[in-house]
């Protein structure tokens, strides 16, 4: 009975002064209080605010050391993993890196970074916060923040991270070339708009050649880093070969559908034809996106023997398609816009249903892939460009409807139609950044089609992601 | 909470030591109060938690009847577990905890061992006498989870998971382990714990793919679609 009435007695105590314990989420909420004053002090331009709430942080109780030599390999992993633009296995890298040593600061935020780099803008946010409670000082850390709080549209708080990620930066120059970038080449206005806003406080006069940053978000995405030179032998296939095949190629063309206008996308200036409207995304999208739509066309004894489609993926002419596209072909001509080639595989896999293809089709645009792979998608209006059945450029919308993955591959369930002859096709973004490949379909049913997700393509290999453009 | 609400949880409490049996208390009574403690977590009744915790820590440990024994037999325990062998560990943190039953760690090793020779139920209970003893142990309530988790029981690996959480020494580590869990444990139970848990306290996490559709023979490539579907 005695227990019974000491438990009476602290529940009514508890009860009276309605004390809640302290909990795991008060810790966050401690760090997070102090990181938020400091980005307020930064937009206020209060230094003295900035180290007050520096060293409250500095003050706060250190966690348990964990154990570094066990996180160190991790950690060095997960940094070639990001490099790679494997993002999904960066991730796992770094938790396990985080979770033998939580105390060190670049794991978390490298962890953090990573979040950022899969969208993940909530867990990005904790994980950098929390490391700034490591190390209250660490500019990389501050950068970071600063782009996921631009990604969520704050750009005042990025300003702020952004202010801070200058005032502790050791290399104060690179700090603001870095500001510089993200101020003219981010696709997210609330990041342009917080380093324009950073940069602004910094500098005396206007930050100059970033004054035009705070635009509408280009059509298209911006310039790709340089690209790196595909060997001569592998990027160009043999001209002993190209008139042969060029000849069947025009062939085997001939006997398929054309569509009535030239793949060439109309412009204002072209006799008798309307100029399309600039508001129009599908427009938008298909007047681009076309010309960097292929025609892939399987030969066999100088005849057409398959059809599928391909999207430009680099300036120096890389083709990706599907493995089933071309599994059997002895010979392949592809046609992209109004230009032809000769190609040659480079890459092929099974699984995922993906291959590469060598072309001479260099070109000053090419497509970019969003790595987006999370139930945000859902819903969103997607378009597609193929040559279903050999109709050229047929362009048609849909959603996505779903994410599946089947047989460990990430694919994107879209209710745009298809058809044979799309296998291999882009599925754009009404960004016109490619969200998909355009694979497979179920037989029974309406619209129920599916396309290897971007985040598979660029975690497959199959395609050097350095010569890839990301759009972020 | 409402103060109706803290009767109430009184009243439910006194019922269950109250309805025991005469010879049960000391340690049953305080286990129950450990298992007071995964309900009150699944409730995410904080107050409650921390109160089962407290009426924990008040009670008096008992006194060892060889300290030195009990340490013995439980640094035999470790070397047999690093070593493999389950009985030979079995039997040394018995012993230990025989002779010092006040000894958590050895209640904490004999339920690990429990777990690894399958013996759930077992595993269980020593888990729950170490937790009595030791509430806020934060890995205690971990390997309790993942006893409730193969016994298919998510109600209660949610609950130890959340006192896992709760507990932790490191709350973000915590949660990037429960985020690791609830994305890439391949056992359904303890991942959905994982995720309800991260869910309960309100911490982000990836909304979960749909599982991996088996093999569908109507998925085929475009290429091979009928002309004219149904």
């Amino acid at each position: 009975m005695d227990a019974l009435v000491k438990l009476l007695l602290l529940v009514l105590a508890l009860a009276l002064t309605g004390a809640a314990p302290a909990s795991a989420s008060r810790q966050y909420a401690t760090i997070d209080y102090y990181v938020q004053q400091m980005i307020a002090a930064a937009i206020a331009q209060d230094a003295i605010g900035v180290l007050t709430f520096r060293e409250q942080l500095e003050n706060l109780r250190r966690p348990e050391e964990g154990d570094p030599w066990q996180a160190r390999p991790f950690n060095q992993l997960g940094q070639e993993q990001l490099t790679d633009g494997r993002f999904r296995q960066a991730l796992l890298a770094f938790r396990q890196g985080f979770i033998a040593d939580p105390t060190d600061p670049e794991i978390a935020d490298h962890l953090g970074l990573t979040y950022l780099r899969l969208n993940r803008l909530k867990e990005a946010e904790r994980l950098l916060v929390y490391a700034l409670s490591l190390a209250p000082a660490r500019a990389a850390t501050w950068l970071h923040l600063g782009q996921v709080y631009g990604q969520m549209g704050d750009a005042r708080r990025a300003n702020g991270a952004f202010a801070n990620a200058h005032s502790f930066a050791a290399d104060q120059p690179r700090t603001i070339e870095q500001l510089r970038q993200l101020a003219t080449t981010d696709a997210a206005d609330a990041v342009r708009i917080g380093a324009l806003q950073a940069l602004q406080g910094l500098l005396p006069a206007p930050a100059a050649g970033v004054a035009p940053a705070i635009s509408p978000l280009p059509q298209s995405p911006a310039e790709p880093a340089p690209f790196q030179p595909v060997p001569e032998a592998a990027s160009k296939p043999s001209p002993a070969t190209a008139g042969d095949l060029f000849a069947a190629l025009r062939r085997g063309l001939m006997d398929l559908a054309k569509p009535t206008t030239t793949a060439t996308p109309p412009t204002a200036s072209t006799p008798g034809t309307e100029a399309p409207d600039q508001d129009n995304p599908g427009q938008r999208i298909y007047r681009r996106g076309v010309a960097l739509t292929c025609l892939i066309v399987s030969l066999e004894n100088g005849k057409t023997s398959n059809l599928g489609s391909g999207l430009l993926a680099s300036p120096d002419g890389l083709v990706i398609t599907n493995h089933h596209v071309i599994e059997k072909a002895r010979n392949l001509a592809v046609r992209c816009g109004d230009r032809e080639s000769v190609a040659r595989v480079s890459k092929r896999s099974r699984q995922p249903d993906l291959a590469l293809l060598t072309t001479s089709l260099e070109s000053s645009e090419s497509f970019a892939f969003d790595p987006t792979y999370n139930q945000n998608l859902i819903g969103l209006e997607v378009f597609v460009i193929g040559n279903p059945y050999g109709l050229e450029s047929t362009f048609s919308t849909g959603i996505i409807s779903g994410l599946r993955e089947i047989d460990g591959v990430r694919y994107i369930q879209i209710s745009a139609p298809i058809s044979p002859g799309n296998s291999g096709g882009p599925v754009i973004l009404r960004d016109g950044a490619v969200i998909g490949v355009a694979t497979m379909g179920l037989k029974v049913g309406q619209n129920l089609n599916f396309a290897i997700a971007s985040a598979e393509l660029i975690a497959s290999g199959i395609f050097d992601p350095a010569r890839m453009k990301v759009s972020r | 909470m409402s103060a109706r609400h803290y009767w109430m949880l009184a009243l439910l409490l006194a019922a269950g030591p109250a309805s025991m049996p005469h010879f049960a208390h000391g340690s049953e009574q305080n286990r129950f109060y450990a298992q007071q403690m995964i309900e009150r977590a699944v409730a995410h009744d904080e107050t409650g938690v921390a109160a089962m915790q407290l009426m924990l820590e008040q009670n008096p440990r008992p006194a060892p009847l060889d300290a030195a024994v009990a340490q013995a037999a439980l640094r035999r325990g470790q070397a047999a577990l690093q070593a493999d062998d389950l009985d030979a560990a079995m039997g040394a943190f018995q012993q230990a905890g025989k002779n010092d039953p006040g000894n958590a760690e050895a209640f904490n090793y004999l339920g690990l061992v429990y777990r690894k020779l399958d013996r759930l139920p077992e595993a269980e209970h020593a888990l729950l006498q170490a937790l009595a003893l030791e509430p806020t142990r934060a890995v205690a309530w971990f390997q309790l989870a993942q006893i409730y988790a193969l016994m298919n029981d998510v109600r209660r690996a949610r609950g130890a998971l959340a006192n896992t959480y709760r507990y932790a020494q490191n709350p973000m580590r915590a949660e990037e382990i429960l985020r690791n869990i609830a994305e890439n444990e391949a056992a359904d139970a303890l991942r959905a714990a994982a995720l309800e848990t991260l869910r309960l306290f309100q911490l982000p996490v990836e909304e979960t793919i749909v599982p991996p559709l088996a093999v569908n023979p109507d998925i085929v490539p475009i290429d091979k679609l009928p002309s004219n579907p149904p």
